[in-house]
């Protein structure tokens, strides 16, 4: 079996840490290459309300128009009525409601 | 208490305006009918200098648009989202395939007779394929700046959610115009309230066509605030190559839908969440009736045999007869 000398083992210790030094630098710039080019060619959608891109799509608020306003175009459910529909009214001015 | 009323056309379909102050009539018309012209500016699908004409002639780019069509727009894609995409803006391309490309009048004549217009597309080739829209999560929407960014080639069409907008719009400023009392607007049978109601609330004749004479025999309900809307396979129909087809888009395929309820009526807190709830219904098919369950909307569902199903808090069918 060859011995080695101190400074022959000090030299080798070096050339490991090199290596190693080396090794995980040549992965992470790999790992951050692939990323980029697995988001740029799969960029997804958006969710509900959230995007990164240049044009944040932004969650809903109420806007006034020059028409006026929509209070439940903010709302995050279909808003029911507080009273519901009834019957038994004998009032004038019926309309219809209907497909058109 | 009497109801004043007047009525007229506009947006291609009928509208009434409704106030229980008969000396405020004429201003809450007034007002309805500025809103509805604002409105033909800004998203009429049909005009070619419409906004929304030249949104989607300019899709691939961003572009700055109008307080209303934002409104409008945001509208639209709230919908998409709370339907999960079964109301969904992006069908423009499509039911411009299927040949509502313009005014309903202009495409089909008075019933059973076609127009030239619709004589033309009769004998037109069919060229519908059954594909995906192209979704409203590719529409890229700033509130704060007011930008609109589509891909190429996406059309918006804000028909289903913009009128039932334009008519909560137009009772908000009715009532406003008015002072006092309360209002209600109707724009093809989709209906908006503010104010006061009368005495016992809105009477509403529930039909499958919002051209039935409101004093004929049906379901009458009454509502005392929001919004009542009603979609239907059963209206805008017509022929192309033999095929019959109506303006309800199924998102999923492109094509008409095919589903078992011909007709749904919704009652809600505004006409705009009335009309995503039965516009959805009519798209989802058999899985309407537990979704409109989970959002504790009432609702009436006409399936196509004619059997009529009542959800929530819908009233007793046993006592609306009018």
């Amino acid at each position: 079996m060859n011995s080695l000398t101190p400074t022959q083992r000090d030299r080798g210790l070096k050339r490991l840490r090199r290596l190693t030094f080396g090794a995980t630098a040549g992965a992470l710039v790999a790992v951050v290459g692939v990323s980029y080019a697995a988001a740029a060619s799969y960029p997804g959608k958006s969710s509900a309300g959230s995007s990164s891109t240049a044009l944040n799509t932004t969650t809903p608020t109420t806007t006034t128009t020059s028409s006026g306003s929509a209070s439940s175009t903010s709302s995050n459910n279909l808003q029911s009525t507080t009273q519901a529909p009834s019957t038994g009214g004998s009032g004038s001015g019926t309309v219809t409601s209907g497909g058109s | 208490m009497t109801v004043a009323i007047t009525s007229w056309k506009a947006l291609g379909t009928s509208v009434h305006v409704l106030a229980t102050d008969s000396d405020a009539l004429g201003r809450a018309v007034t007002a309805v009918r500025d809103v509805l012209a604002d409105v033909d500016a800004a998203y009429s699908r049909f005009r070619e200098d419409s906004e929304l004409s030249r949104l989607n002639s300019r899709a691939g780019g961003a572009v700055r648009v109008s307080p209303l069509l934002a409104t409008a727009i945001d509208a639209a894609l709230r919908a998409a989202r709370l339907t999960d995409g079964a109301v969904d803006p992006t069908i423009g391309h499509a039911i411009r395939v299927a040949g509502y490309d313009d005014d309903f009048s202009r495409i089909a004549g008075p019933h059973p007779a076609l127009s030239q217009r619709g004589r033309e597309m009769e004998r037109g080739p069919v060229a519908l394929r059954a594909s995906r829209v192209p979704g409203w999560q590719a529409i890229r929407f700033d509130r704060l700046s007011r930008t609109v960014l589509m891909p190429p080639r996406v059309e918006l069409d804000l028909g289903s959610t913009g009128k039932a907008l334009a008519a909560d719009l137009a009772a908000t400023a009715a009532l406003a115009a008015a002072g006092a009392g309360g209002v209600l607007v109707s724009l093809g049978g989709d209906i908006a309230t503010a104010g006061q109601p009368p005495a016992g609330g809105w009477r509403i004749l529930v039909a499958e066509d919002s051209r039935a004479k409101p004093d004929g025999i049906g379901e009458v309900i009454c509502v005392p605030a929001g919004g009542v809307a009603t979609s239907s396979t059963t209206v805008r129909r017509w022929t192309r190559g033999g095929a019959v087809l109506h303006h309800i888009i199924d998102p999923q395929t492109s094509l008409p839908t095919t589903g078992p309820f011909r007709t749904v009526t919704v009652a809600a807190a505004s006409c705009l969440d009335a009309n995503i709830a039965s516009t959805a219904a009519i798209v989802r098919g058999e899985a309407a009736i537990d979704w409109l369950m989970g959002c504790r909307l009432p609702a009436r569902l006409v399936e196509n045999d004619g059997t009529i199903h009542y959800i929530g808090r819908w009233p007793d069918p046993a006592g609306v007869a009018a």
